[in-house]
């Protein structure tokens, strides 16, 4: 939730550009409309998954192809995806190529300014040729008389000339880098991760209007109940990531690490399985660096024996019989514990909310599957979850076994 | 890492079984086979998917839930209470089944099964749904979903569930006190 203050700056914000600006001057000026080449669809469709446009702009329950009603929940309130399909009414199909670049790269749509929920801030970054390509596929989907939802948000957030003043504060035009490189695969990598991807939007944490800490890109943020860990190179590094295994993870959403869940699931689905190995080997590229940082060995962490007893006592009790006695994991059942990514995290609240709330059965790419992991937090109690948790931590995360019952209780 | 034994006592069925000394990360239902001869819960998937090993697992609360045998270590159990499927029927003194626990009847009645692999965890399931309605009754209408939600996860590689789904819902709608105005 947001601090009062800061409702009471924006309050501030908003009302000094009611004063001083009005509606903003929308140039309908347009290059001359080229007919779109098959080529350019089909570009246009490879560009629209790697930018993940289906995420929030395809409705999960069978909803025609971007014809929008997804619900982004933020700090703010409930936004909606819209629709992007050519219908004339509803969607986008009397909007211009160039509007729909400046949709992307100023977050301007004809009728209204996005809020930044749309990821403007790293679309901002993309080449005309691509909105390009990207407008001549959309355009080229049948049209959905599907009408846009309106959006929930709280007071002074659901009047939108806020925004001009946010763009002004935060909109940037490059994002800042987390990994050095040159290569052309890692100049390619960043155009993929960065502007198509935009991994940031939910990698980076975020301040008290939103907008991402630039001074510390893809460090993690927690938009949602699953945060998105560091995927920094030192990041990564330390949870045993090597490019290889990043580009596995992204063709297959499962990797000796661990295999996709929360929000990264369905963008493995909707988004990276379908990239090219080119473009997949550069992202993993991009995000550990030209030179990427070894690998960090798995260590093990002393800790209180009893504690520790008791937390394997638990583990085995009401995991190892899926995830092995020695957290080795099963092929297409379970994902390994030992190096598990997520155990040697740092930040324990994934591991902690995972074991909680469990995780749906998933399916991967080329018939791989995880199957329903039994949420827990009517089984064990805030002081067994936080001995399992570090039981998990020190023998297979390298991790201190800090976890406090109040800790857990903090995310039931 | 050696396997080390402990000892494991719980109450089976109504009996107190135990203490025995059992390695600590053998799974509740090789425990059942192997020590304590109760072979009726079947191992299907072996992995918490199928339902096939599910036992009853009774609270101190005077609640009772499935409980995944194949999935759950048998020292989980230690202290708790526990029904498989031996413990539904009456039994005489010579260990004779005299009478059938009432899903038990209907399940036959109702031909629910072929090869009655799933049965067990059909039982289990059933019963629990039925202990639940008596604290809970429900509505008329929602008999058929409550069913189906019920049993839903348990898997059948025969029935087609059909006489499954008709012999708990007989048993449901005509024991009073599980749908809500019946006597
Ligand atoms: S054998 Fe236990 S769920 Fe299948
Ligand atoms: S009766 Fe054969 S599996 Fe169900």
């Amino acid at each position: 939730m947001i601090a009062k203050p800061f409702r009471f700056v924006l309050i501030g914000l908003v009302t000094a550009i009611l004063a001083g600006c009005g509606a903003e001057a929308s140039s309908t000026a347009d290059k001359a409309a080229a007919p779109a080449s098959a080529e350019q669809v089909a570009r246009g469709k490879y560009l629209a998954r790697a930018a993940d446009c289906a995420a929030c702009h395809t409705a999960e329950d069978g909803g025609a192809p971007f014809a929008g009603g997804v619900a982004l929940e933020t700090p703010f309130g409930k936004l909606f995806g819209t629709n992007i399909t050519p219908d004339k009414d509803h969607g986008i199909g009397n909007w211009s190529a160039d509007d729909f670049y400046k949709a992307l790269h100023d977050g301007v749509a004809p009728d209204k300014r996005l809020y930044p929920a749309m990821p403007y801030t790293s679309y901002r970054s993309l080449s005309r040729d691509d909105t390009d390509a990207l407008y001549a596929y959309f355009m080229s989907v049948k049209p959905a008389k599907v009408a846009n939802k309106e959006d929930e948000l709280h007071f002074p957030f659901n009047l939108r000339f806020g925004i001009v003043f946010w763009n002004m504060l935060f909109l940037k035009d490059s994002l800042p880098d987390a990994s050095t490189g040159q290569s052309a695969s890692w100049q390619r990598g960043r155009y993929l991760a960065g502007a198509l991807g935009h991994c940031a939007e939910c990698h980076t944490p975020r301040g008290k209007l939103g907008q991402l800490d630039l001074d510390k890109p893809l460090t993690g943020g927690v938009l949602a109940r699953i945060g998105a860990p560091d995927i920094t190179p030192a990041g990564l590094a330390a949870r045993g990531w090597t490019p290889k295994d990043l580009e596995t993870f992204f063709a297959t959403g499962v990797a000796p690490q661990g295999s996709a869940y929360g929000e990264m699931y369905p963008v493995i689905h909707l988004s990276s399985q379908h990239l090219s190995k080119t473009d997949l080997t550069a992202m993993a590229t991009y995000l550990m660096g030209d030179k990427p940082p070894a690998p960090a060995p798995l260590k093990t962490v002393a800790a209180d024996a009893a504690e520790l007893n008791a937390g394997r006592q638990l583990y085995t009790a009401v995991c190892a019989g899926c995830h092995g006695r020695e957290g080795e994991g099963k092929p297409n059942v379970t994902v390994a514990m030992k190096g598990n990514s997520t155990v040697r995290n740092a930040d324990p609240r994934n591991l902690i909310v995972a074991t909680l709330d469990g995780i749906k059965e998933q399916r991967f790419p080329n018939n791989g599957a995880m199957q329903e992991m039994p949420g827990f937090a009517n089984k064990l109690n805030d002081k067994e979850m936080a001995q399992l948790a570090n039981f998990l931590r020190a023998s297979w995360g390298g991790q201190a076994a800090d976890v406090t019952a109040d800790a857990v209780k903090a995310l039931r | 890492m050696s396997i080390a034994n402990k000892p494991l006592s719980m109450t089976i069925n109504g009996k107190a079984v135990g203490p025995l000394n059992v390695p600590d990360g053998l799974m509740m239902i090789d425990f059942l086979h192997e020590y304590v001869a109760l072979t009726g819960s079947r191992l299907g998937c072996g992995q918490g998917v199928c339902r096939a090993c599910v036992a009853i697992l009774d609270n101190p609360d005077g609640t009772s839930e499935e409980i995944r045998t194949c999935i759950t270590g048998a020292h989980f159990f230690q202290g708790k209470k526990v029904r498989t499927i031996e413990g539904h029927a009456k039994l005489n003194e010579k260990g004779e089944v005299v009478e059938l626990s009432q899903i038990q009847q209907k399940f036959l009645e109702h031909y629910s099964f072929q090869c009655g692999y799933c049965t067990p965890g059909f039982v289990n399931a059933a019963t629990v749904l039925v202990e639940k309605l008596k604290r809970q009754p429900v509505d008329k209408d929602q008999v058929e979903e409550t069913i189906t939600e019920a049993l839903n996860d348990h898997i059948c590689r025969c029935t087609g569930y059909v006489r499954y789904y008709e012999a708990v819902k007989d048993v449901v709608m005509n024991t009073p006190g599980l749908v809500k105005g019946s006597k």
